[in-house]
């Protein structure tokens, strides 16, 4: 009788052991699990002195091609969706800037886009501005398909001397691109 | 490459949801041989035992001290994305763990020597274990980038794993003193199949306003990702021979280590006993198959910048690739082979009991029964009642555990084991253990947690033990 009501108790254990409840769960989930990270970074910074815009007789000082392969590599050109690609240019100089042009060029060098900037010559405020690509804004392909910049400034006939220290006109930019990681 | 990220990223998610390996069901577990692998001098009275091979001693741990795979994947109609952010990303901390193990015994015995007062054992078993921290800011860029946090410096340090698969050899005794004391020494030689660790990362990424333009970012890091055995098991999985490979290296073909576990137990009267045990005190060095990584150094980024007159001096420069090349240099990327040390998860138990009521017949023979002897601690109660501690090094610092256990003896038949037990994972964990003899076989089952068991997926931690062992009370 012991041995029996010993054995009982091992049964019930036993079944209270390997028995066990899960809630539902629903794994398919997984597909909507959306990773769209929102990455933001310095992109080109341009700086001439006025010195340098002054021992260029032509009107079109500075024309140049600048290699960038960030957002052609598959990695970020395949993912990529939306972006914003803000740009400050700052004139201390007394030269009138018309135009700055920033040309977006694919592999082929076909400009794919172009932003241009009027800059009046110092005293002016900061020129601001934002370009948003992606929906509601540029097509993406712009920034997916670019592989390089061309920067040319053409200045304005005026060669006098700013009397500020350091003159300069620079050209900042920063992009902020929402890429697709799942 | 692709091989060895995946099976990282396979330990990590599968055997991610496990646990430490706290054996407090098993620990002190006198009717169970198995108890001798986790405290060498814990008091038993067999004259001899064979484990079935493979069936022996199988154990798997299973949770997580941060989330449950319910807390993401209940069927309750809320967005995903919204779950991730809030649990994880948003409710998790650096000092949660994906954690695991498992063994399987493999080959296991013990005989009684001539001196009837020592005991010894053998076996060989397989081991795994790893162990991932939550790399909080490693996922915060995932999920959502460095765009909204100017000034954040992610730590680099989050990144903290380790893990390992390894063949166990091992040869212990356990020698009964006088006066109630029953010390253990376990011998262990490690046979590793494959290792990998990264635990002293540090560093930072961090966005801050330009100098000179909108953005300046910076990467501080000192990071190291060491491997043995991963090349050779990728190697043998495209050659169609992965199987032999695990076996070979298992049987000394791949890293050797060595390691030691101590283990006592003393009745400091007749019902009190105090036991403890250090175990896995080794390290395995790894010289064989070793492929590590590092990214050491410090760069400032503001984009590609272009100071004129100076930078058009030359009409061909390619200021993108002297942009990747400038950051290259000064944070390398590089690997190397160069051997290292891997010290064991090491382990330590301690436990009081208070043993009360019936005492219970021994099994053994008359000339060494405990019924009749003299010597304290001699007499097996039908109950037992105390509380245990457990400790384990971590990358993170020592882990602890504390149970409290009640144990039963029905006879010579069957024995109980119920723990409660207090740790970072849970404040529920109820366990119970049973082991069954059946004239000479033993049968044990173990099960950690059980309340969760009401809703598998909502637990932090399930672990099971079971094995099939053939035991002798009779003479040699």
């Amino acid at each position: 009788m012991k041995s029996f009501r010993t054995y009982l108790i091992a049964s019930f254990v036993l079944v209270f052991l390997l028995s066990s409840c899960m809630e539902e769960q629903n794994f398919d989930q997984y597909e909507d699990l959306r990773l769209r990270p929102t990455y933001e970074a310095s992109i080109l910074y341009i700086e001439a002195p006025e010195s340098a815009i002054d021992a260029v007789s032509s009107t079109t000082f500075f024309s140049r091609d600048f290699n960038f392969d960030a957002f052609s590599e598959s990695v970020f050109a395949e993912r990529v969706r939306s972006g914003v690609i803000t740009y400050e240019v700052e004139n201390t100089t007394n030269r009138e800037f018309d135009p700055i042009f920033v040309e977006f060029l694919d592999e082929t060098e076909n400009v794919l886009y172009t932003e241009s900037f009027y800059v009046p010559p110092a005293p002016t405020a900061v020129l601001q501005r934002e370009i948003t690509f992606g929906p509601g804004g540029e097509n993406i392909d712009i920034i997916r398909n670019t592989s390089s910049f061309r920067v040319s400034a053409t200045v304005g006939a005026d060669s006098s001397t700013s009397d500020l220290s350091d003159p300069k006109i620079t050209l900042k930019s920063s992009g902020k691109f929402t890429v697709a990681l799942k | 490459m692709r091989f060895q990220k995946t099976f990282l990223a396979t330990i990590l998610l599968v055997c991610g949801y496990a646990h430490s390996q706290n054996k407090q069901l098993l620990y002190d577990f006198g009717e169970v041989p198995q108890s001798l692998m986790v405290n060498p001098g814990t008091k038993i009275d067999f004259k001899w035992y064979a484990g079935i091979p493979m069936l022996s001693g199988i154990s798997l741990q299973a949770g997580s001290s941060g989330i449950s795979a319910n807390d993401i994947f209940a069927d309750d109609g809320l967005d995903i994305n919204d779950k991730v952010r809030d649990r994880a990303i948003g409710g998790m901390k650096i000092k949660d763990e994906l954690s695991g193990t498992y063994q399987v015994e493999l080959l296991t015995g013990g005989f009684q020597g001539r001196n009837p007062n020592n005991f010894y054992s053998f076996g060989i078993y397989n081991e795994g274990d790893a162990i991932g921290y939550w790399f909080k800011d490693y996922a915060i860029l995932a999920f959502e980038g460095n765009a909204d946090y100017l000034d954040k410096r992610f730590d680099l340090g989050h990144l903290k794993t380790r893990g390992e698969m390894m063949n166990v050899f091992h040869f212990g005794v356990n020698k009964r003193m006088d006066d109630g004391l029953v010390l253990g020494l376990r011998g262990k030689l490690y046979s590793s199949i494959l290792d990998f660790n990264s635990t002293g990362n540090r560093g930072y990424f961090v966005t801050t306003e330009g100098q000179n333009n909108l953005l300046a970012s910076t990467l501080n890091a000192d990071m190291q990702l060491r491997t043995s055995g991963l090349n050779a098991l990728e190697n043998a999985q495209d050659e169609g021979n992965l199987a032999s490979t695990i076996v070979k290296r298992g049987f000394f073909g791949g890293n050797l280590g060595v390691g030691l576990d101590f283990g006592f137990s003393y009745n400091i009267n007749e019902q009190l006993v105090v036991t403890g045990s250090l175990l896995d005190l080794g390290f395995i060095y790894h010289a064989n198959d070793v492929k590590s990584y590092t990214l050491n150094g410090s760069a400032t980024v503001e984009g590609i910048e272009i100071i004129l007159p100076s930078a058009l001096s030359d009409s061909d420069r390619d200021f993108w690739q002297d942009f990747v090349d400038e950051v290259d240099a000064l944070v390398p990327f590089e690997d190397n082979s160069e051997s290292y040390i891997a010290f064991r998860p090491t382990k330590l138990y301690a436990s009081l009991r208070y043993n009360f009521g019936k005492p219970v017949r021994s099994r053994l023979d008359c000339d060494c029964n405990y019924s009749v002897s003299s010597n304290k601690g001699s007499l097996k109660y039908a109950n037992g009642v105390g509380a245990q501690i457990y400790m384990i090094n971590r990358p993170r610092g020592p882990q602890t555990a504390l149970s409290a256990f009640y144990h039963r003896r029905f006879g010579n038949i069957m024995a109980a084991k119920a723990t409660y037990t207090v740790d970072k994972f849970s404040l529920t964990n109820v366990g119970l253990g049973v082991s069954i003899q059946a004239g000479p076989v033993n049968l044990y089952l173990m099960a950690d947690n059980l309340l969760a068991y009401q809703n598998l997926a909502a637990s932090q931690y399930t672990s099971f033990q079971l094995g099939l062992n053939i035991i002798s009370w009779g003479k040699n």
